[in-house]
This record gives structure tokens, C-alpha cells and sequence, in this order.
């Protein structure tokens, strides 16, 4: 008994010692005058690394998911006669929901597994502390171009899902269903207001985007460097980074639309 | 200070370490002077934790207790913008040779001094090649790091290792799974660059015969302290029985073959044998067959 | 030279995501002119528009023959007038036509239905910037409900 109370104190301790190390990992990281000059062409590398490559994923995802969209609400609403608003149907669900949480999932599938297992694999071969004993700061190195270039990268990715979602829901709701394309373009646009729903849904995909970019350099940072460590350690950005998401999105959801 | 500070680089003061916050302490009172301009040895049994004294050195890991001197800088004191000042002038040799995987040879020995200098492109690849030169790699200068051989890597790692210049190059295991050739050619190097750059040296290893023919000063680290210091034939002098166990690489003697815990019989029959009764020993030898069967079997 | 391909590639990267944000600030928040060819503009004015909505269509028997563009109040009593934008093909629309506004489907958005008018010599043919005269306004369910309780009321 008293040893299951010892374990539940240790497991809380250890959490908290984690989100410490994690808090003065960032700040430590992202405090400091920056050097554009070098650090500019890192950030690039990385965008390229962590935006670009993720894009196929996200358009394709993105198409199907807007195409899943347009069908099923076309044949729930068609039996009240409602087709037309599939439009509204098809972007809100996206805009405010599907595009950024979404995205954030697919991007701590994507993304955020292989900087964990990049950064734990630089622990374990011993970059990390070589770069440190070249007098050249890793958290500075190696963390802040990562963190940017996903803060920046997931809100493009978003609005990129979510327009190639809405062109997927039109493929399938007015090419192939047969909705009137002026409705279904007319009745999206007097339902989508700027502020509420696009705007909003890049704060929540700025948010997942710190999120699950933390979490992820976080784990790879600080994890056991041995094959092991590291493979728990990218599985657990996956876990805790869409959990995560998914807990924020309830918040978010509830003070921008409650 | 004394004369003595003026010749040692690195002086290492009754220092206590422990990882973590275990009570396992690594060190316990460590007294170390490296002199300047010289190859030191540092040798022990695997596990003694003599990375670790790298580290100490380096300011990555802090020390519970004592001093860690270099060049007069106390470095578990320092801030830290003073210890990255300070890093600036020593340099390590990973075991791992740790190149960053993601840039070619060149780039891996040019990062350092991209980093922290604002030379001109064609000044950063003069530097390079000369120090690419030294250590023989000029034509890999393209190839990325998974491209290298082990020994090759090492060599690279060194190179990079010597492009800022640094005072002082701590080598953790050069040695280590290096066929006797490539053995040979950093055996070399660490001894030319010593002599032609004056580099002071610290060479961590358990590869005796190697080290003993370059190093100019030999710690042997056991039981969390130093247990001999010399120069090699000093050493190779000595009547200690660790020293001779040690330079002579036996199986047994003061450094136990088996590590510290409960004795076999324990372990085994959880109690310790009872030698009283005849009958019981005749019995338990039985047992003690059977089970050896048993150990063997699951060591295997 | 390698990192001026990362560069590159961000850039572009970059371009699409702020394509993909005009396409949805244009396309699907805001209102654009869609339809393209030659049109030509008619007027109507209504009581009562519902819940008609620029960009709705304009049907005749069910065939778009044009979208509604503009919807404003006119006049000292603020009718609702609704521009309608209808395509070149369809220019024979005698002025003896009627308007209404449709619902298609119980809960279905609504729209303009166009019927064309009897043609003789004595009418003429409406042209671009017209008015049709003869409206008629949406129904409004409580509208409905009072006028069945009221002649509820009288018997």
C-alpha cells in the first residue's frame, strides 16, 4: 500500500521535474539576442525539413477528409432537403475544427516523431555534447531553429488543409452529387465570417503548433540515450502531443465558440 | 599561486561526485594535476567512470564538492556564458567521433569555426585543409560521415577537434574497436600534434600498451581516486599489486573479477550455506551441482 | 547551395499557404463575382425576401438562368430590391413575367423562381436595368399561422 502511494509520489514528481526541464529547456532556447544571420538559413533548412516534407501528407489527407465530408453531409442533408448547405457544412467543420486539429495530429505523427528521434539520436551518438564542448550552446543550435520552424510551418499546413478540404468537399458535394455550385459557394460565404472562423482557427493551430513543437523537442532532448529511450521517447510525443491537442481543443473550442 | 599552477592547465582538488542525486558516488576525493603541454594518460577499469572525469573537466557535469581548475578558471564556479569562453579553448575527442551526420567532412570541421568566427570563406577552407591534411583525410573532404570507416571518422573528429586551436584536446578512448592500424596512425597523431602544436593532451583509455608509449604522465584511476600517478616507467616500476594487475591486464587480483553483491551461495539457495552439519553440506553440494547446472544454463 | 534549395522550397511553401488563405478568405468567406459571360441586370422589388441572399439562384422551372447580386432597400417605405444578374442567353423574358421566392425542400435554402410572362404584340421584351413588376413574397410560417388562426377566428 504504502509503497503504491511512494510510486504515485514518484510519478508525480518525476512529471513535474519533466515540465520544469521542459520550460527551461524552452526559455533557455528562445531567450537571447538572436542572430539572424546564422540562424536564418538553420530556420530554413528546418521549415524545409518540417513544413515542406509534411505537405504531401496534408494535402492528400486534407482532400480525402473534405471529400469524406461533402459525401456524408450530402446524404444526411439531402433528406431534409438541405444540400445546399453543405458548403457551410463542409467549411466550418474545417476551419474550426478538422483543419487545425487535424493537421496538429498528423503533424506530431509526422513532424514531431522524427524531431524526437533526430535530437535523441544526436544525444545518444554524442553531437549534442560535442556541440557543447565546441562552446556552441545546443539548445540555441539544434532547439530553436526546430521550435520556429514548427511554430511557423503548422498554421501554413492548416490553412493548406483546410482549403484543399473545402476544394475536396466541393469535388464531391457539386462535381460528382450535383449541389448548385452557386449555393454551395453562395451559402459557404454568408456562413464563414473572417474573425470568427478563419482567423480562430489559426490561433488554435498557432497553439498546437507550440504545443506539439515543445512537447516533441521536449522528449527528444531529455530522453534515455540508448535505442530504447528513444524509441519510447518518440512514441511518447505522439501520445502526449495528440492528447495534448485534443485536451486543448476542448478549451480552445469552449472560449472561442461557447 | 604557486609554481606549480603555472605547469598544470587542468588541477582537479578533492573532488566528490555523484550522478544524479544517488549516494553512488563516482569519485571521492580526486586529486589530479595534467601538466601543461604534455600527453597525460588517464586509465582504469571500464566503468571507473573516466568519461566522466572528461565531463567534469568540460563543465558539462558539476562536482558536488572541490575544484576543477583550467588555466585558473574554476570551472564548476563559472557562469555560463564564462564557461562557453572557456570551452572555446579545449576541445574533445568523442568516442563516438560524434561528426554531425547531416554535413560533409568539410562542413563538420568547418562548423566550429563558422560558429564562432566571422572569417572569410576562403580563409575557413585554408584552415580546413591544412588541418584535414594533418590528419590525412584532404581527399574525403566530401564524403559524408556514414561514408567513413570507423578509424577515418575518428581522424575526421580530430580534425575537427584541432580547428580552433584549442590548448587542450581530451581523447575519450581513441582507441577503442580500432584495428591496429588505424591504432597506429592516432597513435601518431595524438603525439605529433602534442609536439608540433604543443597541444596538451589527456588521453582516457584502457588500451595499456598503446598509451604507454606516448604519454608523458600516467593516473590510473580506481576505487573512486586516484591509486597511481607516474610517468610510464614509474609506473611500470611500481609494486603495487592494482598497478601490476592492471599493466599486465590479469583476470583477478585487487580489482575483482565479480561484481560487488551477495555471495553465489546466497543468491541461490537465499541463505547462506550452513558448514556445521556433515550431512546437510553433502546434500547441499548436490544441490549446489544441480543448481550451478541450472546458473550456467541461464547464463548461456 | 544545398540550403538555397531548403530556401527555395520554403518559399514556395510559403506562396501556397498564402494562396490557400486568400482561396479561403475570397472563395469561402467573402463575395466574389463567379459567374462568368455576358449578362444582363433585372430589378424586382418584394414585401417580404425571407431569407434570400446574394449569389442565390434565379431558376425558370428549376433551370439557373442567373444569381441575385445585390439586395438593398429602396424607396420612402424600404421595400427589399433585389438585382438579379441573368445570363445573355436568356434575353426573351416578356414584362408580363412574375418572381417569387422559393424554398427548395422543407429546410432548403431559397431562391428566385422566374416565370416567364404571355408574349403577343402588345408586350414588350424586358431589357437590361427592368423592373418586373408582378412579386411575389416569401412566406413567412408565422405570417401563415396568424392569417389560419385569425380565419380560424372568423367562423
Amino acid at each position: 500500500m504504502l509503497d503504491k502511494v511512494a510510486a504515485l509520489g514518484k510519478s508525480v514528481l518525476d512529471t513535474i521535474a519533466g515540465a520544469g526541464q521542459a520550460m527551461v529547456m524552452l526559455l533557455r532556447a528562445l531567450i537571447g539576442k538572436p542572430q539572424l544571420r546564422k540562424s536564418w538559413p538553420l530556420l530554413m533548412q528546418q521549415m524545409y525539413s518540417v513544413g515542406v516534407l509534411s505537405l504531401v501528407i496534408i494535402v492528400v489527407s486534407g482532400l480525402f477528409i473534405g471529400m469524406v465530408l461533402g459525401l456524408q453531409g450530402y446524404t444526411i442533408l439531402v433528406d431534409f432537403g438541405a444540400e445546399q448547405s453543405l458548403g457551410p457544412m463542409v467549411a466550418l467543420s474545417l476551419l474550426r475544427e478538422l483543419g487545425p486539429v487535424v493537421t496538429a495530429l498528423l503533424f506530431a505523427g509526422r513532424a514531431g516523431s522524427s524531431l524526437t528521434a533526430e535530437i535523441g539520436l544526436m544525444k545518444a551518438t554524442e553531437q549534442l555534447s560535442s556541440l557543447e564542448m565546441m562552446a556552441v550552446d545546443p539548445l540555441r543550435r539544434v532547439i530553436s531553429p526546430r521550435f520556429w520552424a514548427g511554430f511557423y510551418s503548422m498554421p501554413i499546413l492548416a490553412i493548406i488543409f483546410s482549403a484543399v478540404g473545402i476544394y475536396g468537399g466541393y469535388l464531391v458535394g457539386v462535381r460528382w452529387l450535383g449541389v448548385d455550385e452557386g449555393a454551395f459557394w453562395s451559402v459557404m460565404q454568408s456562413n464563414v465570417e473572417w474573425g470568427q472562423d478563419i482567423l480562430n482557427g489559426i490561433i488554435k493551430s498557432l497553439v498546437f503548433a507550440f504545443v506539439v513543437t515543445w512537447i516533441a523537442l521536449h522528449k527528444g532532448f531529455h530522453c534515455t540515450p540508448t535505442s530504447v529511450g528513444i524509441s519510447r521517447a518518440t512514441t511518447s510525443t505522439v501520445v502526449t502531443a495528440s492528447l495534448a491537442v485534443l485536451g486543448l481543443d476542448f478549451v480552445l473550442t469552449a472560449l472561442m465558440f461557447g | 599561486m604557486t609554481s606549480a599552477d603555472v605547469d598544470d592547465l587542468v588541477v582537479i582538488e578533492n573532488v566528490d561526485f555523484a550522478h544524479g542525486y544517488g549516494a553512488n558516488k563516482v569519485y571521492k576525493g580526486l586529486e589530479m594535476r595534467i601538466p601543461r603541454g604534455k600527453i597525460t594518460a588517464v586509465m582504469g577499469p571500464s566503468g571507473i567512470g573516466k568519461t566522466t572525469l572528461l565531463r567534469l573537466i568540460g563543465g558539462q557535469l558539476k562536482p558536488q564538492h572541490g575544484s576543477i581548475k583550467f588555466a585558473g578558471h574554476d570551472i564548476p564556479q563559472l557562469s555560463r556564458s564564462a564557461l562557453y569562453e572557456q570551452r572555446k579553448r579545449m576541445s574533445m575527442l568523442f568516442q563516438s567521433g560524434a561528426l554531425f551526420t547531416d554535413m560533409s567532412v568539410y562542413e563538420n570541421i568547418a562548423f566550429p569555426i563558422r560558429e564562432h568566427s566571422d572569417l572569410p570563406e576562403e580563409i575557413i577552407e585554408t584552415i580546413v585543409l591544412m588541418k584535414l591534411e594533418a590528419v590525412g583525410l584532404r581527399g574525403a573532404r566530401d564524403l559524408m560521415p556514414a561514408e567513413l570507416s570507423g578509424g577515418m571518422a575518428r581522424r575526421a573528429a580530430l580534425a575537427r577537434a584541432i580547428a580552433l586551436d584549442p590548448e587542450l584536446i581530451m581523447y575519450d578512448e581513441p582507441f577503442a574497436g580500432q584495428d591496429p592500424i588505424s591504432m597506429g596512425v592516432i597513435v601518431k597523431l595524438i603525439k605529433s600534434l602534442n609536439n608540433s602544436l604543443g597541444i596538451t593532451s589527456i588521453v582516457v583509455t584502457h588500451d595499456v600498451a598503446e598509451v604507454l608509449t606516448i604519454a608523458d604522465k600516467v593516473f590510473i584511476i580506481a576505487d573512486k581516486k586516484v591509486v597511481a600517478e607516474g610517468t610510464p616507467d614509474e609506473l611500470k616500476a611500481s609494486d603495487d599489486d592494482l598497478v601490476q594487475q592492471f599493466l599486465s591486464g590479469e583476470p583477478d587480483g585487487p580489482v575483482a573479477f565479480h561484481y560487488d553483491g551477495p555471495s553465489f551461495a546466497k543468491d541461490i539457495f537465499g541463505q547462506e550455506l550452513d558448514s556445521d552439519s556433515e550431512k546437510s553440506r553433502e546434500r547441499e553440494s548436490k544441490q549446489q551441482e544441480s543448481a550451478e547446472q541450472k546458473g550456467n544454463g541461464n547464463a548461456g | 547551395m544545398e540550403s538555397r534549395n531548403a530556401q527555395l522550397a520554403v518559399g514556395f511553401f510559403v506562396i501556397i499557404g498564402v494562396l490557400a488563405l486568400l482561396f479561403l478568405g475570397l472563395r469561402a468567406a467573402n463575395t466574389s463575382i463567379g459567374s462568368n459571360g455576358e449578362t444582363y441586370k433585372l430589378y424586382a422589388k418584394f414585401d417580404n425576401i425571407g431569407g434570400l441572399k446574394e449569389r442565390s439562384p434565379v431558376k425558370v422551372g428549376g433551370v439557373v438562368v442567373g444569381r441575385v447580386s445585390r439586395i438593398t432597400l429602396d424607396g420612402d417605405y424600404y421595400e427589399p430590391l433585389v438585382e438579379m444578374t441573368i445570363s445573355a442567353k436568356y434575353d426573351e423574358f416578356s414584362n408580363t413575367s412574375s418572381v417569387s421566392v422559393l424554398t427548395s425542400g422543407l429546410l432548403g435554402e431559397q431562391y428566385l423562381g422566374l416565370s416567364p410572362g404571355f408574349i403577343d404584340d402588345t408586350v414588350e421584351m424586358l431589357d437590361d436595368g427592368d423592373y418586373i413588376q408582378d412579386t411575389k413574397s416569401a412566406l413567412v410560417l408565422e405570417d401563415l399561422i396568424g392569417q389560419f388562426l385569425f380565419s380560424q377566428g372568423n367562423d
